[in-house]
């Protein structure tokens, strides 16, 4: 493996798609699609009193990941049996090259291009940060992330490429393992909710149905009853009660493994303050606090539920709390780099040559 | 830089088989193809060419026995094989969006050939294949031929010491198989191994100094094709008289086996052309009018036709 043998991959991977397909009105086409999107969503979201830039940016973004992991398999799905078919795979394979040169060339082209896709889309990141509410570091920051799970979608493609003798497979297959990291996890995730939801005795701190009960209505002393004056702070106590509970920390693990909750929560924006979470239309930020409230689930500590009178608790909203707790994205962006690192260790396993076992149906030339 | 005599130097193939699951592609084929020297692998279609080519071109692993390629194993140093192979495949493609050149000094490319000297050498190659006025046009709109032509380019850019090529003729006009006859001969001038597996059985008898001959996945003969050879070789002649029965009486008075074919054509076998140029002095001697006196077909053709004869 040597760096000279990547780029001359590369290169040749690039003048190839450079001159085969039309990218420039690709690119023209992905460039008026993500400003049509971009300009609709601003004027559907503008509002002066709150600041527009955080729903942009979280359009835009989710948008740019959702056409390019439609787009990218594209780049690498078909890219060595193709090669093969076309027979002028094993050309390359009878040169100095190696196979990691093969693999990480082509996977660095692909990148590239997939690269010149999110530049494409970074006029309109400007835009939602000038319109404000979105730091710069946050807009790197998922940009980078944005870059690495492209890289690993570019990779999964390849590895299906070196898999199957014909490029529809590996394109079927390179879709497929999309869909499940995409719809495949959220599904999962929602199925095995029943799994893990159970009656189950919890403390709580709060007012007891009993107090309801044993509470007698007082009478005045002309026999009407009195007004309910309802529990006081003073009536909350420990106490125990059969609810319905969904551990949800048993597997939260399978949303961070969407590239949407992983891309989504490497950079929520913050709420505005004052206005809570719910202010404008941030779909990155619920699903970052959905996926971290996923991930705490049931504490087993008391639950305190004291809502009662004025020196009473404020009902916490559970979300608020989550989006304050640690991110999940690290787990998810971890797992799809090491599943991004396996498959190009499973494709440069694929090509190495001189072959010994040829699977059924490929011809090595 | 060169040396003929070096004994670990061209390809050494003992014994070598392999099959893919249950269908048996080669057998048992050993050869040996010396440097200086062009070999022909002939056989018919399915008899292990293509396959025993792609494990001399370090693709693919021979289930058993050995080769060796200049001294290396391909299987063990694929790297230190690769760099002295040129592999002309049979059926390959191009990358279509590039130009000839393109093509080329990728291939320089990946045997890092530095960039000054790989334009020099592409140059040369060009002109040597009869490309260069095709040079900056896209490999896509060169003809069947002319790819041919780009793909032996191909197999020369690193100035292999052995080459390896696969059906190299098929789908060359006549002036280019006659050019790529002379471009082998010089390869094997320079001190080059080639190897050449060809149908064309004429063609490879001009060009080829020793033919190994496989059927079935087997190495059935090796033959030399140098001069000798083919003058003592025991030959078919076909005769054509315009005294038919003087002709036939002076055979049989002579003892020399005879054979009817069609067209009132006589037959006969008759070993090396000594033989048979004295066969004609008598039979014009004689008084008999011979008006042809043909070879049936050379001597490879006989080997080729002997070796496959039982084929399925």
């Amino acid at each position: 493996m040597s760096w000279h043998g990547i780029t001359t991959v590369a290169r040749l991977e690039l003048r190839q798609r450079v001159r085969t397909s039309k990218w420039v009105v690709v690119l023209a086409v992905w460039f008026a699609v993500i400003a049509l999107v971009t300009v609709l969503s601003y004027l559907a979201l503008h509002d002066p009193q709150v600041r527009s830039g955080a729903a942009m940016y979280d359009i835009v973004i989710f948008f740019v990941l959702g056409l390019g992991m439609l787009v990218v398999p594209s780049l690498t799905a078909t890219s060595i049996n193709g090669d093969r078919e076309h027979g002028v795979l094993a050309t390359l394979q009878t040169t100095l090259l190696t196979s990691a040169d093969l693999v990480l060339g082509k996977l660095l082209a692909a990148w590239a291009i997939a690269g010149a896709f999110l530049v494409t889309a970074l006029p309109f990141l400007v835009w939602a940060w000038v319109e404000g509410g979105v730091p710069v570091g946050r807009i790197l920051l998922s940009l980078v992330v944005l870059m690495l799970v492209l890289a690993v979608v570019c990779a999964l493609g390849l590895m299906f490429s070196t898999l199957t003798a014909r490029p529809v497979a590996s394109a079927v297959l390179t879709y497929l393992a999309m869909g499940a990291l995409v719809f495949g996890t959220v599904i999962g995730f929602s199925l095995t909710a029943f799994l893990v939801s159970d009656e189950e005795t919890v403390r709580v701190h709060g007012i007891p149905n009993s107090w309801y009960e044993n509470e007698s209505q007082p009478f005045n002393p002309d026999g009407t009853p009195q007004e309910p004056t309802g529990p006081t702070p003073a009536d909350c106590v420990e106490h125990d009660e059969v609810r319905n509970v969904t551990h949800t920390e048993r597997i939260w693990w399978m949303l961070p493994l969407n590239p949407f909750v992983v891309v989504a929560d490497a950079a929520p924006s913050d709420p505005p303050n004052d206005q809570g979470l719910y202010a404008g239309f941030t779909p990155m930020r619920w699903i970052s606090a959905g996926a971290r409230m996923a991930r705490l689930g049931e504490t087993g500590e008391v639950r305190q539920e004291c809502y009662v009178g004025d020196g009473g608790q404020e009902p916490p909203d559970p979300m608020e709390a989550a989006a304050k707790s640690a991110g999940v994205w690290p787990f998810g962006l971890g797992f799809l780099l090491l599943s991004g690192a396996g498959a190009t260790l499973l494709a440069h396993r694929r090509l190495r040559t001189p072959v010994r076992r040829l699977p059924n149906g490929t011809r090595i030339a | 830089m060169l040396t003929e005599g070096d004994p670990a130097r061209g390809i050494e193939v003992v014994g070598v088989r392999r099959a893919f699951g249950d269908v048996l592609a080669v057998d048992e084929i050993s050869l040996t193809a010396r440097p200086g020297e062009v070999t022909a692998l002939i056989g018919p279609n399915g008899s292990g060419k293509t396959t025993l080519m792609l494990m001399l071109a370090s693709l693919l692993v021979p289930d058993r026995g050995t080769i060796r390629i200049d001294g290396h194993d391909p299987v063990v140093a694929p790297a230190e094989v690769r760099r002295r192979i040129g592999w002309m495949p049979d059926g390959f493609g191009t990358w279509d969006a590039l130009t000839v050149r393109e093509v080329l000094e990728t291939i320089a490319a990946a045997y890092r050939i530095p960039s000054i000297q790989a334009r020099a050498r592409v140059e040369a190659l060009l002109h040597t294949v009869h490309l260069a006025d095709l040079a900056d046009r896209r490999a896509r709109v060169l003809s069947r031929g002319q790819k041919q032509r780009l793909g032996l380019a191909r197999a020369l850019v690193n100035d292999p010491s052995v080459l390896l090529l696969d059906e190299p003729a098929s789908g060359l006009d006549p002036r280019s198989r006659i050019e790529l006859r002379d471009i082998l001969r010089s390869l094997a001038a320079q001190g080059r191994t080639v190897l050449v597996s060809s149908h064309i059985l004429t063609e490879l008898q001009e060009v080829a100094d020793r033919a190994v001959i496989v059927a079935r996945g087997r190495s059935i003969e090796t033959q030399r094709l140098d001069a000798d050879t083919v003058s003592t070789g025991l030959a078919g002649w076909r005769i054509d008289s315009l005294d038919p029965h003087l002709l036939g009486d002076f055979l049989r008075r002579h003892n020399v086996p005879t054979q009817q074919v069609h067209g009132g054509l006589l037959e006969v076998e008759v070993a090396g052309e000594e033989n048979a140029a004295r066969l004609l002095t008598d039979l014009v001697g004689a008084g008999v009018r011979v008006t042809a006196f043909t070879p049936t077909r050379g001597a490879l053709e006989s080997a080729y036709l002997a070796a496959t004869e039982d084929r399925q």
